[in-house]
């Protein structure tokens, strides 16, 4: 099968260094007196004045840097405070001409019967380039301010009726569901639409309801990177849940990386972001998320440095200190790096997310010096971490 | 003021559509024909909106149809591939929650430089309302808190909602730099007591039909402007075609909403040869 790799396009501005956490791209930047401050781009170049160049276009450089540097596609995710992926996705549709929209929703908050006419439509203006990241909220006060009330193992159900009907509609119609969160009668998608491919499905999500659901709908069960052993057995739950219906969906990592040429130049950056940040911050968690309780409960002990966060070779857990978003990345050379990613796709990884900070210029690097250097699935290698592990 | 819009094809321009059996249809042997695959719908609805933002019009309406494109996703296009074109995107309440949709719109502002219009279709036909899962029952209350809300979350930091069928709690865009944008412009429809009174409390532009009523619809909704939907004028010349909308313009519309066909050829003859009587009468295309 073969291995498809996205790189991430980021939704809420992005900043120059991962040590440096303010954002310079995109009005994301604070600014002073309406303007965008000194170094501040897109928009801003000229004087830090709106010169009609807006954020959209600097997420455009960056598709079509991770395009032409080797990746499939890019996942734009989305939270309150980022640009939606929908109008992202549907903005850069014609500007792009291979590269794949992996559009982050929560199925609650469009109607499902919504939801398959604006994907045909993008398919049909992209030639088939959608894919779904299907979430289902982290639940929370986020959740509220969504608008959305209801509660954590509820979403999952919901989801499972979102897939139901999307899928019910598109594969011709008329379609008739009645369930507790959605009723359509006579549903379908005209037949230019319906003639579109559907979107491979990535779902997420940690808790028991995740992965049951999982096991139903996802054609790529996506996990955030965590230590190697708890995610092979993540991994397995998912498959067990998915043989029991009769699936199998394959695995996909989304994984932040730092890789430079010698692993002491990959620490040293590091360790520049880590001499920034507020020791207070680190075990700051909010929300009904069950990933996000997980990735914590990965690091163990006093921390006293940022070494204490390496929970296994090149697997580091503080990316979230440095950036918003999951904790466990991987630390090291192009070549330890392109060896950790091999030794995910011995464990049954299909897929990937990779991201760098500032995202742009990390499209090229990972692209241009990490991708090349993968071996994929055929080839054996020593590794600590698969020994025992499997047989 | 008075600003004219081009209505989109919703199932293509004719041939120029994969909805027509002879699209693209190649070239007979031995001429070579690169087309194949490389071009699809969304090119000609590009060249749509390229020739509205030419011929100096306003903007285009993408229209909501349950047997067509749909309209957000052409409307994000249509946003990105012009400067100055307005795009209107017609869609029913019962799409998104009110402030996912905000949230979609929030963002093709900062895009487009606040170029969005809405369009709310509020009254739909029994078996469209069934077939998208929008209940019918109480329609101008729901759309009336769905703009609520939408226009709350947008304007309103920590924003909190409890209504009959929304509820928001301590939302609303409270941070840079999603604050400060222009909620779109809102247009409505409709001459029920229901639909006016929406509109009196919502609309930015009240969008008539031919046959309708204006003056005794204009009276109770003060502070509104008024739009107007028109048909192509078969057979008539520009000057006849001209003095049909300076009539509209003495009654108060100042927003057309044009149906042509075919599309680039009648937008470019509108451009051409109809505005530039108009704006000799003094009524501006901008």
């Amino acid at each position: 099968m073969p291995i498809d790799i996205y790189w991430r396009i980021p939704t809420h501005g992005d900043q120059p260094l991962l040590r440096h956490r303010t954002p310079t791209r995109g009005d994301f930047a604070p600014t002073v007196a309406g303007s965008v401050t000194p170094g501040g781009v897109t928009p801003g170049l000229r004087g830090g004045a709106p010169d009609g160049y807006s954020y959209l276009d600097h997420m455009a450089d960056i598709a079509r840097a991770s395009e032409l540097s080797g990746f499939v596609g890019g996942l734009l995710p989305s939270f309150p405070f980022t640009d939606d992926p929908w109008a992202a996705a549907a903005s850069l549709a014609r500007e792009t001409t291979t590269y794949r929209f992996m559009i982050a929703f929560q199925p609650g908050f469009l109607h499902p019967v919504q939801a398959a006419r604006m994907s045909a439509s993008l398919q049909r203006a992209t030639g088939g380039r959608v894919v779904y990241n299907i979430i289902s909220g982290g639940g929370g006060p986020g959740q509220l301010w969504w608008g959305d009330k209801v509660d954590h193992d509820d979403r999952y159900a919901r989801t499972s009726e979102f897939l139901d009907v999307l899928k019910g509609v598109w594969s011709g119609g008329p379609f008739d569901y009645e369930g507790r969160f959605y009723r359509v009668e006579g549903a379908r998608l005209p037949e230019p639409l319906a003639r579109q491919p559907f979107p491979e499905i990535y779902f997420s999500g940690s808790s028991k309801a995740a992965i049951e659901a999982a096991g139903r709908h996802a054609d790529y069960y996506l996990s955030w990177l965590e230590p190697f052993g708890p995610l092979a057995e993540k991994f397995d739950q998912v498959r067990t849940h998915s043989t029991a219906l009769d699936r199998s969906p394959r695995f996909a990592v989304r994984i932040d990386v730092l890789a430079r040429e010698t692993e002491e130049e990959a620490w040293d950056e590091i360790r520049r972001g880590w001499d920034g940040i507020d020791p207070s911050v680190l075990r700051d968690a909010t929300g009904d998320s069950i990933g996000w309780q997980r990735s914590q409960s990965f690091v163990t002990g006093k921390i006293t440095g940022y070494r204490d966060l390496e929970v296994e070779p090149n697997v580091w857990g503080g990316f979230h200190l440095l950036r918003g978003g999951p904790a466990f990345g991987l630390v090291g050379s192009y070549e330890q790096v392109a060896r950790r990613l091999d030794e995910l796709i011995e464990l049954g990884v299909g897929a990937f997310i990779l991201a760098g900070v500032p995202h742009l210029e990390e499209a090229y690097r990972v692209g241009e010096r990490v991708l090349p250097l993968l071996r994929g699935h055929d080839i054996r290698y020593e590794s600590p971490v698969l020994e025992g592990t499997r047989s | 003021m008075t600003e004219f819009f081009i209505t989109l094809p919703t199932r293509g321009d004719g041939v120029r559509g994969d909805w027509h059996p002879d699209f693209q249809r190649p070239l007979p042997p031995p001429f070579t024909d690169v087309r194949q695959g490389v071009y699809g719908p969304f090119d000609h609805l590009a060249q749509i909106g390229r020739a509205a933002e030419i011929a100096g019009l306003t903007g285009v309406l993408a229209p909501f149809d349950p047997r067509g494109e749909e309209s957000t996703v052409v409307a994000a296009g249509l946003l990105r591939q012009n400067r100055h074109l307005r795009v209107q995107a017609e869609f029913h309440p019962g799409i998104a929650t009110p402030v996912y949709a905000a949230k979609i719109a929030v963002s093709l502002q900062r895009f487009s430089g606040g170029r969005l219009d809405w369009r709310l279709a509020v009254d739909l036909d029994p078996d469209v309302a069934r077939s998208q899962g929008y209940p019918l029952e109480d329609r101008y209350a729901r759309a009336g808190e769905f703009l609520t809300v939408a226009k709350g979350v947008w304007h309103e930091p920590g924003y909190t909602f409890e209504g009959r069928f929304y509820e928001v709690l301590n939302g609303g865009f409270s941070e840079p730099p999603f604050i400060g944008h222009t909620f779109p412009r809102v247009h409505l429809s409709g001459t029920s007591p229901e639909a006016l009174a929406l509109s009196a409390r919502h609309a930015d532009v009240h969008v008539f039909d031919p046959g309708d009523d204006l003056e005794s619809a204009i009276p109770q909704l003060p502070g509104v402007r008024y739009g107007l939907r028109l048909p192509s004028p078969a057979g008539r010349d520009e000057e006849e075609q001209a003095a049909v909308i300076r009539d509209y313009i003495d009654r108060g519309v100042s927003a057309f909403f044009l149906e042509v066909e075919p599309y680039i050829e009648e937008t470019y003859r509108f451009g051409e040869r109809v505005l530039p009587l108009l704006v000799k009468e003094g009524a501006h295309a901008h």
